[in-house]
């Protein structure tokens, strides 16, 4: 154990040493997928500055707020419900 | 004497709340993980209400208004930060949580002063979070104080009416901790929910025939009042890095940071996180109605923007119960937003500030008396700063604001960055404390419009990592307890 430490670097460290692979992308994906989502929504004006079509009621930026973040609430779903079976390994 | 039946609607509404936030904490030990953390053991419907009624604050539902009736669509902000807020605990809200358990943390002054090993880094961060909170509990109590005033017709002035929810917010927060935060949130929460939408769908189509028709007149008559940029009411960097700011900022104050603590699993936090979004499209109907007003009355008239909510249902005629029932809504979100924070600033008052400047550890029993002090304190500060606070005192308390987005580097380096020492992080957040103070109070340029909290965050972040680089690493063997 005092070896395995005295092995890691200062470097940035996100992921234990342990994680697979396969994990490991999974996390990236969705750390990019976020990130975008938060650009997105902070740079809506560059597509969506329109009050026209109006949308579900909604004026055109409005309706693309919106739409993001219910792609978010699915993206957060998907993420749960792929996670949550290591978290009851944890648990 | 309408005024009297809509103001028994609020006496009954006070009532109920101040018994269930009392009782919530009843028959609990008394104890500092219990006061500040509920025992570590709360589940996902109280946490989701615990974290929404946080957001859903008087700035949200009288202030929601008020942007979307004068700023347009700069009010959309509000809508994408309440939505995005929470993403990053997703990071380390769970590792906060293991944390807390393994080493006893209930603030996050704890967390981080224990990782760099600084007493003063605990007293810098209960400093500028503070601050920051008494600005948040006046806003909240001003918002209190407006309600009362509109419901009695202008009997209940604006210090009593900001004494009225002072006394009932300290009343439950003193005997039921944040416990009796969470139960009241569950319920004030789903109550000012359902309001909100009832008032927004019905505004829109009693007006306008639906919100269509509404977007469509407004459209017509004010061009650019659904747009952003040049001509509109927020310049493009103005709304991309308020958004931007308020996600990363969000999930750092500490009484949101602290409530990692509260959660009974990981797996209650991470639902909490996924469901966190709904508390956005609850925005939606908010906004609606400030948009409905548009029409309806000229700027000069109304006085103020956040006079839209009150002005919208006076002149609807409105039964007075119902009347009562919106206004209690209204409290709801003040009050919900209120004793969170209030709850919060006398814990990390007492824990991060008066036990690290006494240089000895509290009993239980002493550090419990001592955060029920500084809640009553604490509601009491707020109390004055609401009825007398002058300019200067207001833009102090507003720098703090973007101050807690300076936590950020902080969370980050205890996680993921070994390497950051502790000269790194205090030089870090003290440049970006005070570059963001700097520009807030005018003594340097605010750059293209770009909110001060995020200057201060870049500055942040390269001194801490200069620092850090140049400076002896810490030992790996205490660093690495906090990263995974």
């Amino acid at each position: 154990m005092e070896n395995d430490l005295e092995k890691r670097g200062y470097g940035i460290t996100v992921f234990s040493p342990d994680t697979p692979p396969s994990v490991k992308t999974r996390k990236i994906v969705f750390f990019i997928l976020f990130c975008l989502i938060i650009l997105i929504q902070a740079f809506y004006w560059l597509f969506a500055n329109s009050a026209t079509p109006i949308i579900l009621g909604m004026p055109f930026g409005m309706f693309f707020i919106a739409l993001f973040i219910a792609i978010e609430f699915v993206l957060l779903l998907i993420l749960y419900f792929l996670e949550v079976d290591e978290m009851n390994l944890e648990e | 004497m309408s005024w009297i039946a809509t103001m028994v609607v609020i006496i009954l509404y006070l009532i109920f709340v101040l018994f269930l936030g009392s009782v919530a904490g009843r028959g609990r030990e008394s104890s500092v993980v219990e006061y500040i953390a509920a025992s570590r053991n709360l589940g996902f419907i109280v946490m989701y209400f615990l974290m929404g009624g946080a957001i859903f604050s008087a700035f949200a539902y009288i202030g929601g208004p008020g942007w979307a009736y004068s700023k347009g669509a700069a009010s959309f902000y509000i809508m994408g930060y309440c939505a995005l807020g929470l993403l990053p605990w997703w990071l380390w809200g769970p590792r906060a949580a293991k944390l807390g358990i393994k080493y006893q943390y209930v603030t996050q002054a704890q967390l981080f002063a224990d990782r760099f090993q600084s007493k003063a880094l605990s007293v810098i961060i209960a400093l500028v979070s503070i601050l920051a909170f008494i600005q948040y509990i006046t806003l909240q109590m001003k918002g209190s104080a407006y309600v009362f005033e509109i419901a009695s017709g202008g009997r209940i002035p604006f210090w009593a009416g900001a004494l009225i929810a002072y006394i009932v917010v300290v009343l439950y927060v003193f005997f039921g901790g944040v416990r009796g935060v969470a139960w009241t949130n569950v319920f004030q929460g789903s109550f000012m929910v359902v309001m909100a939408w009832v008032l927004g769908i019905y505004f829109a189509y009693s007006l306008y025939g639906g919100p269509g028709e509404m977007f469509r007149q407004i459209a017509e008559a004010k061009p650019t009042h659904l747009l952003v940029g040049p001509g509109a009411k927020m310049s493009y960097a103005a709304f991309a890095s308020a958004l931007l700011v308020s996600v990363l900022g969000f999930a750092m104050w500490p009484h949101l940071f602290m409530k990692a603590y509260t959660a009974k699993s990981e797996k209650v936090l991470k639902q909490t996180i996924v469901m966190y979004p709904t508390f956005a499209i609850f925005l939606i109907p908010v906004l609606f109605i400030g948009f409905a007003g548009i029409q309806q009355v000229t700027p000069d008239v109304l006085g103020a923007p956040d006079r839209i909510l009150p002005w919208m249902f006076t002149h609807m005629h409105f039964h007075p119960i119902l009347v009562g029932l919106i206004l209690a809504a209204a409290l709801a979100a003040a009050m919900s937003t209120q004793d969170t924070i209030t709850h919060a600033a006398g814990s990390i008052f007492a824990q991060d500030l008066v036990e690290i400047l006494k240089k000895e550890k509290h009993t239980d029993r002493e550090a419990t008396m001592w955060i029920r002090i500084s809640v009553v304190g604490f509601g009491l500060i707020s109390y004055l700063v609401a009825i007398f606070g002058g300019q200067t005192l207001v833009a102090l308390l507003l720098g703090a604001y973007g101050s807690i987005v300076q936590l950020l580097p902080l969370a980050a380096a205890t996680f993921f960055w070994p390497r950051a020492t502790r000269a790194g992080a205090i030089c870090g957040i003290l440049t970006g404390v005070i570059y963001n103070y700097l520009i807030v109070l005018n003594v340097i340029p605010k750059l293209w419009d770009i909110h001060a909290g995020i200057q201060g965050l870049v500055l942040n972040i390269i001194v801490l990592i200069f620092v850090s680089l140049a400076t002896k690493p810490m030992d790996k063997k205490h660093v690495f307890r906090f990263t995974v």
